[in-house]
């Protein structure tokens, strides 16, 4: 048997255990284990609870501002990375306090920096406020949700640094980043399962998409070394699609779902495809992110291993890959249409984070197909496509992954901290600096990428100075993506402070509601609702005539 | 106007509204500055910038890449964030 497919079986098994736990709990031991988890989450900790506040909405504020503030790191760092592809001694000046930095290692702790600090914090953050809701109780504890955001934030440094240099004094960096990672993972893993342990109901979808990606990822972790797969290539590639598939895009799901319909005012679509999209997410490999299993090999401090496909590894891969198309479309489909909705918005339209959700939907799909081909490429003995790889994989994270969390957080800010953003204007150009740079800076530098590729093919020698130039034209674009991510940051911070208080909104617009509203065609009550009438508007049916008409008598 | 009415007030008012002209100072202060250093150049020419040209040469080789601009541009960002931060949290 497979690889890949033992390790899929394994890993579905699994979550079907995991499922079936949840549902009817832990028999005797139920109550045991719950008293277990609170005094670990709170108790344990000692003095160190006592030093952060536990109102509610606190957890989701420190998640979503440690968050941004590492995208503003971890465009930096890509911005850096993408400069130094065509100028590597750009940053030379830096050895001289021992910092040696090459494109390679900037990208890749760019990629640390974005997938674990800025989009894993916000989509935990977004998951924090989201899933006591769907559960109708509150989180089982925020404090200890505030106190593991800084150990997360720790963890995110620590692997940063080890991007740069694995080793130092002995010690293997990244390897001690993932065990603090793990930590912080497991205390918000069991804060959220003690949370809908306590939930009034069934739970919504995008509930559930938010608790499987949660526990997807160590589960995937553990199917992967009880198949004994972990040694290999093509294991550490399947872990990195599993988790990217789960974690990241399972919790991406759920918290665009809920978001889309939140935003709006309007209802998800469809129930049926965000069933799919749960399903599918577990049920297939995710076609974006590495052609190889680097970083889930090094997060494990295990050296990277061959990548060479069976012809049933890649059957089975190539197979599940275009599987993933089913959910990947079901999500789109349904953030898109939940967006537009089947009448007028009854919510602002233009509120902060509807543009970045908007933008993410739009991507997922034909980026989604661009990773398939790259990465079914990628199993042949002699792949033509590699080149496009890192490229299409930074386009993944800027353009899907980074817009959807942005725009979850950005929606959900009001919620969790009681305050709007200080300016809707800024938020506006901060999307568009952002969305913009990443899109042009990142599609100039494929085009140079395919510039290389043809000179190699063509067995050229001297590097294309054209594609040099394309790739300093792209960092520069990219670098609206650093400015995008300052300006959404600054507008965070301030408008903690001194953004307008969510209730003195309502009572505003409740002044501006018109007292009557004239009915004089038949309507629905949603687009009355969106004209600015409230509960209290009333509406004076005015009538209608099939008479021809004729000038009004003065 | 009595003496006993100025003292009185006693205290530090800040206008809220900022007049529409008051811009033409600061452009002011910036020509006059770029008119010093042209005649600068002019009544001297050849002689460098007294203090200027003496910090300057300690940068060289540091920013020797376009690169610099942009990580200056990273770091005016960042200190924003933290000024805004700690004004925020200091304001009334």
């Amino acid at each position: 048997m497979d690889e890949v497919l033992t390790t899929m079986a394994v890993f579905w098994a699994l979550m079907l255990l995991t499922y079936f736990l949840m549902q009817n709990g832990l028999s005797i031991f139920n109550d045991v284990a719950k008293s277990m988890g609170m005094f670990m989450l709170e108790k344990a900790l000692g003095p160190a609870i006592d030093l952060v506040e536990g109102r509610p909405g606190s957890a989701s504020k420190a998640w979503f501002m440690q968050g941004l503030l590492w995208l503003l790191v971890a465009s930096t760092l890509t911005f850096e990375g993408l400069w130094l592809m065509h100028e590597p001694a750009a940053l030379h000046s830096l050895s001289a306090w021992g910092y040696n930095p090459t494109s390679d290692s900037l990208l890749y702790a760019g990629n640390y920096a974005v997938l674990y600090g800025g989009i894993g914090m916000l989509l935990i953050g977004a998951g924090l406020h989201i899933l006591p809701r769907l559960a109708r109780t509150e989180l089982a504890s925020e404090k200890n949700a505030v106190l593991v955001s800084f150990l997360w934030t720790l963890s995110v440094m620590v692997l940063v640094i080890g991007a740069h240099d694995s080793v130092v004094l002995g010690v293997d960096i990244i390897f001690l980043g993932t065990a603090m990672h793990v930590l912080a993972f497991f205390a918000v893993v069991i804060n959220q399962l003690l949370t809908v342990s306590k939930r009034q109901g069934a739970l919504a979808i995008p509930g559930w998409l938010i608790i499987f990606g949660l526990l997807a990822d160590p589960v995937a972790t553990a199917a992967t070394f009880i198949s004994g797969s972990i040694e290999t290539g093509v294991g550490q590639w399947l872990l990195g699609h599993m988790v990217g598939g789960t974690f990241f895009f399972a919790s991406a799901a759920g918290v665009a779902l809920y978001a889309a319909s939140s935003a709006t005012g309007n209802p998800l679509w469809s129930k049926s495809l965000a069933a799919a999209v749960l399903v599918g997410s577990m049920a297939t490999i995710n076609p974006m992110g590495e052609i190889d299993g680097r970083m889930a090999a090094d997060m494990l401090g295990l050296s990277l291993g061959d990548f060479q496909f069976t012809t049933e590894d890649n059957l089975v891969a190539a197979f599940l890959m275009a599987l993933a198309t089913i959910p990947i479309m079901a999500l789109a489909a349904n953030v898109l249409i939940t967006l537009r909705g089947g009448d007028a918005f009854v919510e602002n339209p233009d509120s902060a984070g509807t543009a970045e959700l908007n933008l993410g939907a739009s991507m997922l799909l034909p980026l989604a197909i661009g990773s398939m081909f790259i990465q079914s490429d990628a199993f042949a003995a002699s792949p033509e496509l590699s080149g496009l790889a890192p490229s299409l994989m930074l386009i993944g994270i800027w353009l899907v992954f980074v817009p959807i969390s942005l725009g979850a957080a950005l929606h959900l800010f009001p919620a969790v901290t009681g305050r709007h953003l200080l300016s809707r204007n800024r938020a506006r150009w901060a999307f568009w600096m952002m969305g913009g740079g990443a899109f042009l800076g990142l599609t100039v530098t494929m085009m140079a990428d395919m510039i290389d590729m043809a000179l190699i093919e063509a067995t050229v020698g001297d590097p294309s100075s054209l594609a040099g130039e394309l790739r300093v034209v792209g960092a520069v674009l990219f670098y609206g993506t650093v400015v995008g991510a300052v300006l959404h940051t600054l507008n965070a911070v301030s408008g903690l402070f001194r953004g307008t208080r969510v209730d003195s909104e309502r009572e505003t617009s409740s002044s501006l509601s018109p007292e009557s509203y004239s009915l004089a065609s038949p309507t629905s009550v949603r687009r009355i609702l969106a004209s600015g009438a409230n509960l209290e508007t009333t509406v004076v049916p005015v009538g209608e005539s099939d008479d021809a008409g004729s000038a009004t008598e003065l | 106007m009595s003496d006993d009415g100025s003292e009185a007030i006693g205290e530090f008012l800040q206008g809220e509204h900022e007049p529409a002209s008051s811009w033409v100072v600061l452009a002011f202060g910036l020509v006059t500055a770029l008119v010093l250093l042209v005649l600068h150049s002019i009544l001297y020419p050849g002689r460098e910038l007294p203090v200027i040209a003496e910090i300057l040469p300690v940068f060289e080789g540091v920013f020797d890449s376009g690169i610099w601009f942009f990580i200056l541009g990273v770091m005016l960002g960042g200190f924003a964030i933290i000024a805004t931060m700690l004004t925020e949290a200091t304001s009334e």
